[in-house]
């Protein structure tokens, strides 16, 4: 589904990425972790396309070139990026927002375009499930919510938007630990065979409640190790140093 | 201009049956106007707004005779659908239609008074100009006691014949004690470069209500100035709108002067400007009582080489204690050629006050675009969204809610 292949990034002259290789199949889950500075965020920013760094090597996903993508291309064609830092948008209702996000998704897949009810109706069952208080969506997007409110919000989006590729940065960071078993949950039940996550976290804690297929350890831009989940709880136990 | 000036007004003064004494208030007003001629930067309230370059460069030599002697016709496409209101109808400045049709007739008084003039503290040249030049003004007395039914939208329209003129016009409101009136300013220009020069007096006796909604929606090359005066007794409020946006220029002066205890001002508006349309709201409230209040917030979202000026005075008169004034502007910059420029002024002679001000801006925020890109709206979307979302507040605070749906139509604030 995704291949990264010697992927480089600089920004401002400084290299964050040097030489990042990843290949991700349907049906997995892959947590990369790594001290602070590793290039993690950075990762995340280039497969979901945010603008000023200078980027070469090469990121195919489902076999097309990801980098020539426009950001909103690539939310169409299934990538998601959880903002480790969702933003606050004054003025903008955040019902009319995921409506809009939705649409233009269905619209670019081809699929019929919901209108308010059938929005409505489907808001409110996603929304159940991940107990995101229905209030909220009349209010203005993540303004005046709580951190943990934030997250649940970029899940409740991951799940209307149904992605191929999900990737989860940092999610777990300012959680308190029912809303991380509330997020972890979202994931769960979006987990099947046709999709994959990529989670990138500094603690092992989340990965207790979405079980990884891979952990990969990176350092100064690469990845310098990757393994099974229990590479994670090893990490817990040295620390990032050992991996230097 | 002088002798454009001279001969205009003496064709004008033909039309009309002045007696000798108005005509010579009249020519003293001319008088007036020929020694200052039009605002420029020396003056501290045109600073930023050169009026006499603006006139010069966009509109050349004016002229100042209209033709005032044969009615026109009404376009009637040009009013508001889907919403019942009273009229006024203004074509090339000249009162074609006063209807008040959805009113208890008793209860309004249409007085003319076209013998009187303008006399406002702090006004300039232009009122000068607008005394010498205005036909004929009325004034709109609403009885105690009463609230009208619907709004009244004033239309004020120039017909496509008509260009490089002077058109003038005025109108006076008294609203009496405990009686309250929602307006509509709306434009709609088929002419290009005239020069329209407005001016209104309200009077706002004890409990009245005045809403004040100006719109300038619709794209021209006209240049406006419209100046209010507004006058407040005991416990009054007057809530002023201004959807600053379709003219190559307009500045709209609010002069507000809070007579009465416990009497409030609120003054909002949006500058929403293109091209290189350059935009000025001025005010002055005059807190000079004790307990009174006055509220400003104007948002601006400026592309390419367009300008917005805001310039707000607060004036706390010595025996004003307990004021509560407060201003904030807050401007969107689009292009690095578009110019946004804030002039507070807070002149405090009472030492138990409230009084702040504030100013911002910036453009839009590049990580939040990321954020609804990343969410598949295209980037045209997400600025809409942002836009949007920036300019929302403002226009909440206009507390009538079927106008506040009308504006939010013109601009595209999706609900």
């Amino acid at each position: 589904m995704l291949k990264i292949n010697n992927l480089n990034a600089t920004i401002d002259n400084k290299s964050i990425l040097n030489g990042l290789s990843l290949d991700i199949n349907p049906g997995q889950v892959h947590a990369i972790m790594g001290p602070n500075g590793s290039g993690k965020s950075t990762l995340s920013n280039i497969l979901s396309g945010k603008k000023g760094y200078e980027v070469s090597g090469e990121v195919l996903f489902e076999e097309k070139d990801l980098l020539e993508l426009e950001t909103e291309e690539r939310a169409h064609k299934g990538i998601f990026l959880a903002f480790q830092y969702p933003l606050e948008i004054p003025g903008v209702n955040t019902n009319i927002f995921l409506k809009t996000s939705l649409n233009a998704v269905r619209k670019a897949r081809g699929e019929k375009e919901l209108d308010a009810i059938e929005f409505l109706k489907l808001v409110k069952e996603k929304s159940k499930k991940l107990k995101f208080d229905e209030e909220k969506l009349n209010r203005q997007l993540n303004v005046g919510f709580s951190g943990g409110e934030k997250k649940k919000n970029e899940i409740l989006q991951m799940s209307l938007l149904d992605p191929k590729l999900s990737i989860l940065d940092e999610t777990d960071s300012g959680l308190d630990i029912d809303a991380l078993k509330v997020v972890a949950d979202g994931v769960n039940t979006l987990r099947d065979k046709n999709n994959a996550f990529l989670i990138i976290t500094h603690y092992q804690r989340l990965l207790d409640y979405i079980k990884p297929d891979f952990v990969h350890v990176l350092m100064n831009g690469k990845i310098v190790k990757s393994g099974g989940p229990d590479l994670a709880l090893e990490l817990e136990k040295k620390g990032y140093e050992n991996f230097n | 201009m002088k002798e454009q000036l001279k001969k205009d007004f003496d064709n004008n003064i033909k039309n009309l049956n002045l007696s000798q004494k108005d005509i010579e208030i009249k020519k003293f007003c001319l008088d007036n106007f020929i020694e200052k001629g039009f605002p420029n930067r020396k003056e501290e309230d045109w600073k930023f707004s050169d009026l006499n370059q603006l006139i010069k460069n966009n509109i050349g030599e004016l002229s100042f005779y209209n033709d005032h002697t044969s009615t026109n016709k009404v376009d009637t496409s040009v009013f508001v659908d889907g919403l019942e209101h009273n009229k006024i109808v203004f074509i090339n400045g000249r009162i074609e239609k006063i209807d008040f049709e959805y009113e208890k007739k008793d209860q309004i008084e249409i007085i003319d008074q076209s013998e009187t003039i303008n006399e406002f503290k702090n006004s300039n040249s232009l009122s000068d100009l607008n005394n010498a030049f205005t036909n004929k003004c009325f004034k709109i007395l609403v009885k105690k006691g009463y609230q009208l039914i619907k709004p009244l939208i004033i239309y004020h329209s120039i017909n496509s014949k008509i260009w490089s003129k002077n058109i003038n016009l005025r109108l006076n409101f008294e609203l009496d004690k405990d009686s309250s009136l929602r307006l509509i300013d709306l434009f709609s220009d088929t002419s290009e470069k005239n020069f329209l020069n407005i001016f209104y007096n309200f009077e706002l006796k004890e409990n009245a209500v005045l809403k004040n909604y100006k719109v300038d929606k619709f794209e021209n090359k006209n240049i406006k100035y419209s100046f209010n005066n507004i006058d407040q007794d005991k416990n009054s409020v007057s809530e002023t709108f201004i959807l600053s946006s379709g003219s190559k220029f307009f500045k709209n002066e609010i002069n507000c002067n809070l007579n009465g205890e416990y009497s409030s001002a609120f003054v909002n508006g949006i500058f929403s400007l293109n091209n290189d349309k350059h935009h000025e709201i001025r005010t002055i409230i005059n807190h000079l009582t004790k307990n009174t209040k006055s509220y400003q917030l104007i948002k601006s979202v400026l592309e390419e080489s367009s300008k917005a000026v805001y310039q707000g005075k607060i004036f706390v008169n010595s025996d004003a204690q307990k004021t509560d004034g407060y201003q904030l502007s807050k401007a969107i910059l689009l292009n690095k050629e578009s110019e946004f420029n804030a002039k507070p002024e807070l002149e405090i002679y009472a030492d138990d006050v409230k009084c702040s001000h504030g100013s911002a801006s910036g453009s839009l925020n590049e990580d939040s675009i990321f954020y609804l890109m990343s969410r598949g709206l295209n980037y045209q979307q997400s600025r809409e969204l942002l836009i949007n979302g920036f300019l929302l507040d403002v226009v909440e605070k206009i507390t009538d809610s079927q106008i506040k749906n009308l504006i939010k139509n013109m601009i595209g604030i999706k609900e």
